[in-house]
């Protein structure tokens, strides 16, 4: 593999970091069978075009595109998974139906032509990194990437309210009875990792571009992503988006016809002897 | 205080308390006996707020406020705190952590990281170590300390001898009795009759549901035989 072909990589991995962390969150942590995180992905990266195509600004279009997507995240939490409880079934079957009407709303909104995003004109062009010419936006994804893994490690392990995440997936009920509203805690936890895939459909929206079907690929992988890693786990996460990246990467490079398998063969190997992932823990109670 | 009137609560169809009434007087310890499956850990979840069990009637009032249909945080944040059956330590945080995730969250707190530390010296050893990495006696003292960091009036606590080597036993007695002196009431549920009568002022028995036997301070020694036929054999 060239040192192109891996920043290549390196770079999907990044984004795919962005969306799967939000999706660890909700589907690790909460326990939540998310299959909405895929279209929230893509209804991040139109609102996040229609902002920054309107507003010139990028940093605007993100920012926008993290609220509204924590918004519509607020709606399905509050609106409708708290009818469905801890079932995963229920929580598959709603989340589905609910993806499908927000890729249908965006077909009707935004239409079926494809979109990207337009990044900032310090972003654009390229530069020599490793002795290759290569892409400055892309190399901003790989940061990006970087500081969203360092703050949701420092968030979760060193601030009040990513001890309470913790307890609360360990034993919610105890929290309760120390006198947190652990629902709202839920809740925080579920806006932000909505949010995170608002973030990274604006982020991808710049480099892979936005389409009807685009979020299927990025749940797919994202669920991917997670399982390898192990459930919950923010590191497991990390090394999971840098194995499928790379993988995905070195899969359409050398064996264009299995780049799918190159993935979810090693995938179904690894959970045959691991099955809670690399760094998975088995959940208490 | 605290004041149980005609406690019904239950399971789905089983019927668990069948009309429990008791009081705990401010700085009281009140201790409830009775053998496996009598109640006593759905009379400790009821008042708490914790669901299942369902209520069904009766009430549970706090310095004259009614606490059914509260939900747990807002019972705990009138200053009723529970140890429960079991502990129930979060695996995922340090010792320090289950200490000071609810620091800020309310008005100041009597309690603080290194006041808890004092009465628990060997939990500041174990200050980084994780819930599930302590000892049987470091498990009792830090869920005990956690109960303390909401500071408060009422403590909750769910068979606290469980699985406690003797000296344990007697070191958690002590400190049952130094919060006592602290001013706090504990209302405490124990199979263990000893450790009961080492730290209650009052005792109730609990027989499959029901409020069987009730006594005082000064009546409890004589009455030692009475308790160990309603309790079995221990």
């Amino acid at each position: 593999m060239s040192a192109f072909q891996l920043l290549n990589g390196l770079t999907y991995a990044a984004l795919l970091f962005v969306v799967a962390s939000g999706f660890t969150l909700i589907f690790g942590l909460l326990r939540i069978v998310n299959l909405a995180h895929g279209a929230l992905y893509l209804v991040g990266g139109y609102i996040g075009f229609s902002i920054a195509s309107g507003t010139g600004s990028f940093v605007l279009g993100g920012l926008g595109a993290m609220a509204a997507v924590a918004a519509i995240g607020f709606v399905l939490d509050q609106g409708l998974l708290r009818f469905v409880g801890n079932n995963e079934l229920r929580q598959v079957l709603l989340t589905l139906g609910f993806a499908f009407v927000l890729d249908d709303m965006a077909l009707v909104i935004w239409g079926g032509d494809s979109f990207t995003v337009p990044i900032p004109h310090m972003l654009k062009g390229g530069m020599h990194v490793f002795g290759v010419y290569y892409p400055t936006y892309r190399l901003f994804v790989l940061a990006t990437g970087i500081v969203v893994f360092a703050g949701l490690w420092l968030l979760l392990n060193h601030t009040r309210l990513g001890a309470l995440i913790r307890a609360g997936v360990d034993d919610a009920e105890m929290v309760e009875a120390s006198g947190v509203n652990i629902r709202r805690v839920f809740l925080v936890t579920f806006l932000l990792g909505s949010a995170l895939a608002g973030l990274g459909g604006l982020m991808g929206g710049a480099f892979l571009s936005l389409y009807p079907s685009a979020d299927a690929e990025i749940l797919v992988f994202s669920l991917a992503i997670v399982i390898i890693g192990g459930r919950g786990s923010l590191v497991g996460v990390g090394v999971g988006s840098l194995l499928v990246g790379l993988l995905n990467t070195l899969g359409q490079v050398m064996f264009p016809e299995l780049a799918y398998f190159v993935i979810f063969g090693p995938m179904a190997l690894l959970l045959a002897f691991r099955p809670l992932g690399l760094f998975g823990r088995a959940t208490p109670a | 205080m605290l004041e149980v009137r005609d406690l019904h609560s239950g399971y789905g169809e089983a019927q668990v308390l069948r009309g429990v009434s008791l009081e705990v007087a401010p700085g009281e310890i009140v201790a409830v006996l009775g053998r496996n499956g009598m109640g006593k850990t759905t009379l400790i979840r009821s008042i708490m707020g914790l669901t299942p069990p369902q209520i069904r009637s009766g009430s549970i009032s706090w310095r004259g406020e009614g606490l059914v249909g509260l939900r747990p945080h807002d019972i705990a944040t009138r200053k009723i705190a529970i140890v429960p059956q079991g502990r129930r330590l979060f695996p995922s945080l340090t010792v320090s952590e289950h200490l000071t995730m609810l620091k800020g969250l309310r008005a100041k707190s009597g309690w603080t990281l290194e006041r808890v530390f004092g009465l628990f010296p060997r939990l500041a050893e174990r200050r980084h170590h994780r819930g599930g990495q302590l000892s049987g006696g470091e498990r009792g003292m830090l869920a005990v300390g956690r109960a303390l960091m909401i500071d408060p009036e009422l403590m909750l606590m769910d068979e606290p001898s469980e699985g406690l080597a003797p000296v344990m036993v007697q070191h958690l007695e002590g400190i049952v009795l130094d919060l006592k002196r602290e001013g706090l009431s504990i209302l405490l549920v124990e199979q263990n009759l000893y450790s009961a009568l080492a730290v209650a002022d009052r005792v109730y028995v609990l027989e499959t549901g029901q409020v069987v036997h009730q006594a005082n301070a000064a009546e409890l020694a004589k009455q030692t035989d009475v308790l160990f036929a309603r309790l079995g054999v221990q």
